[in-house]
């Protein structure tokens, strides 16, 4: 069977690469095809991506603050695109401020995303929850 | 060792040209030159004029020593009527179809029309329109998508047309798409983007020629000259390309040089030069270009396409004239008339100095399309670059080739290349800087890339020899 694609990248004008790089490796070392844009990655960058490639999901990184502003519209998009059964993933410092993490994970998803994570989660995690999400999309 | 004599002959879409060339060594000399008008109805009459012309007017001079006439090898190629036509289909714009246009246009082929995304009716009606000799059929990356290939493999099933399919996509699909296809001419290379952001279009290059050898020369009428040289043309901007590629590698100081090729219908640029440089606050965007790349731009030209320059680039006309105390009036009549009279050359200095004047905007607008861009962002972080497509301001050095640029006697034209470009401070067009510049005087460059493959160090070396360099005194 072929590995699960997924697309990855920093949405954006942000340029914080280091995280975007342990993310490809650690993706890629848990079994998945990783489709990396790197950094500054546009909305249209990450759905021209996953259609060429077939991805199951996207993974949008942001790490300056104005990850909400960046993010919305992304489903809207994808389902336009024809992506209508794709993941969307968000982590990082998706706002600036002291905002709780619930309130930032409640606005993610209610802009269409299926996942949010905060620096505080574990990668671990985030793999098992991915491999989930894809096989349940599947059925 | 015994020198060697070689002919090689273009067979252009106004004009046949011939060169003889004595190998000695590892060098190759010009020995001679010929034209004659292309005879279109029959090409191999215009190529055997020009064989018999080199060979009357040089040979005999050459003195004794020598293999018979006869015997001297032959190379040719060939714009072929217009050139090879190719239709590219992908998947995204950005990413399958514009790698699928790059493939095209480097192996010497002219996108006459490109599609995205799923096939339609109208699409096919298009496509047959058109008329393509090859359908670059693209889209998916290796595993990627296939639902929209397989679609498209079904609606090109059904389309009437002698147009041979060339299938150069997700390779998972692919015996699956040969299969649609079955009983249509098709071939196979492998993905021009297996991967988002990789290029790969060596391959579907190299079947492009082969195509066009095995099954385009008959239907262009070359087959007669296939006979009398004994030998398969090249297409004559694959041809070039190659020159291109062996210069650089072969010349010392040439490995970062750009040539325009300038001709009534279209305007061909090709560059040589690393496409991205990287450094600390400069961030490429979209895909890496290759460093060999050709871009033909089929609405620049002095004669066929006057008309559609006229129109792209009047901003640019506008201005120019303005500058000069007139207004586009008097230049828009002499464009409809040289759209008409394609053979015609000014006899007067009004004509030349319009002439001159769609030149520029053509070397101008041309380079401009060739090159990238960057763009000054601002982030929490800082300041940034952000490049797209090539950045050409390594180009040392600029050749112009083809009729017109062959013919210049300043760099005057050739400098248009460093066209600012953007209105926008923050926009900076990746242009060259200050190339020297050069003109192929005596049209030895599609001559000398039909030797290319066989003599690469001496085609190259002869190439630059016959170069005559453009220094602003003269102009």
């Amino acid at each position: 069977m072929d590995a699960p694609r997924i697309v990855l990248g920093v949405i954006g004008a942000d340029c914080h690469s280091v995280g975007n790089k342990i993310l490809d490796a650690y993706f890629t070392e848990a079994g998945f095809h990783v489709v990396n844009l790197g950094v500054m990655v546009s909305q249209d960058e990450f759905l021209d991506a996953a259609v060429e490639s077939n991805a199951g999901a996207i993974l949008v990184s942001s790490l300056y603050g104005h990850g909400l502003i960046d993010c919305e519209g992304l489903r809207q998009k994808a389902v336009e695109r024809g992506l209508d059964k794709i993941l969307l993933y968000a982590g990082g410092n998706l706002v600036v401020g002291k905002t709780p993490f619930e309130e930032i994970e409640r606005k993610f998803k209610a802009m269409g995303f299926d996942r949010v994570f905060s620096p505080h989660d574990d990668l671990a995690d985030a793999v098992k929850m991915l491999r989930e999400d894809l096989e349940a999309r599947k059925s | 060792m015994e020198p060697k004599l070689l002919l090689s002959v273009d067979i252009g879409s106004t004009y046949t040209k011939g060169g003889l060339f004595l190998l000695e060594g590892e060098e190759l000399r010009p020995a001679g030159r010929e034209v004659v008008p292309t005879t279109v109805d029959d090409l191999g009459r215009g190529f055997a004029r020009v064989r018999e012309a080199v060979l009357a007017r040089h040979f005999r001079f050459l003195g004794a020593g020598h293999a018979a006439a006869a015997d001297i090898p032959v190379y040719w190629s060939s714009s072929a009527r217009g050139g090879l036509k190719i239709a590219a289909v992908g998947l995204t714009p950005d990413l399958t179809l514009s790698v699928a246009r790059m493939a095209a246009t480097s192996a010497g082929g002219k996108v006459v029309r490109a599609f995205s995304y799923e096939l339609t009716a109208e699409d096919l009606a298009a496509l047959k329109a058109v008329d393509p000799d090859i359908i670059l059929f693209t889209g998916g990356t290796d595993g990627g998508n296939s639902r929209v290939v397989l679609h498209n493999a079904a609606k090109l099933a059904e389309l009437a047309s002698p147009a041979i399919v060339l299938y150069a996509g997700n390779r998972k699909v692919r015996d699956q798409v040969v299969d649609i296809l079955r009983g249509r001419d098709v071939a196979t290379a492998a993905n021009v983007m297996p991967e988002v952001g990789t290029i790969d279009i060596e391959p579907a290059r190299e079947v492009i020629r082969r195509v066009f050898l095995e099954r385009i020369v008959d239907g262009k009428g070359l087959s007669s000259v296939v006979e009398a040289a004994g030998r398969d043309p090249l297409p004559t901007p694959l041809a070039v390309f190659e020159l291109v590629r062996t210069i650089a590698d072969r010349v010392p100081g040439w490995e970062d040089f750009a040539l325009i090729d300038m001709g009534g219908a279209t305007t061909d640029f090709y560059s040589h030069t690393r496409s991205f440089h990287g450094g600390d606050a400069i961030i490429l965007r979209g895909l890496l270009e290759p460093t060999l790349k050709r871009t033909v731009e089929g609405d620049l030209g002095l004669r066929v396409s006057a008309e559609a320059l006229f129109r792209s680039e009047a901003a640019f006309l506008e201005g120019r004239l303005r500058d000069a105390g007139s207004d586009l009036a008097p230049l828009r009549s002499y464009v409809e008339d040289v759209s008409r009279r394609t053979e015609h050359l000014p006899a007067d200095d009004e004509g030349r100095r319009f002439d001159r004047l769609l030149a520029a905007a053509c070397v101008r607008a041309a380079a401009l399309r060739h090159a990238g861009i960057t763009q000054r962002v601002f982030t929490p972080q800082g300041g940034f670059q952000v490049q797209r497509g090539k950045d050409l301001r390594q180009v040392r050095r600029l050749i112009g080739s083809g009729g017109y640029l062959a013919g210049v006697t300043g760099p005057d034209i050739l400098l248009e290349v460093c066209a600012p470009g953007a209105d926008d401070p923050d926009t900076r067009h990746l242009v060259p800087d200050a190339p020297a510049c050069y003109a192929d005087a005596d049209y030895l460059i599609p001559l000398l890339g039909n030797l290319a493959a066989d003599y690469p160090a001496a085609a190259a070396r002869a190439a630059v020899a016959g170069l005559k360099p453009l220094t602003s005194r003269t102009s």
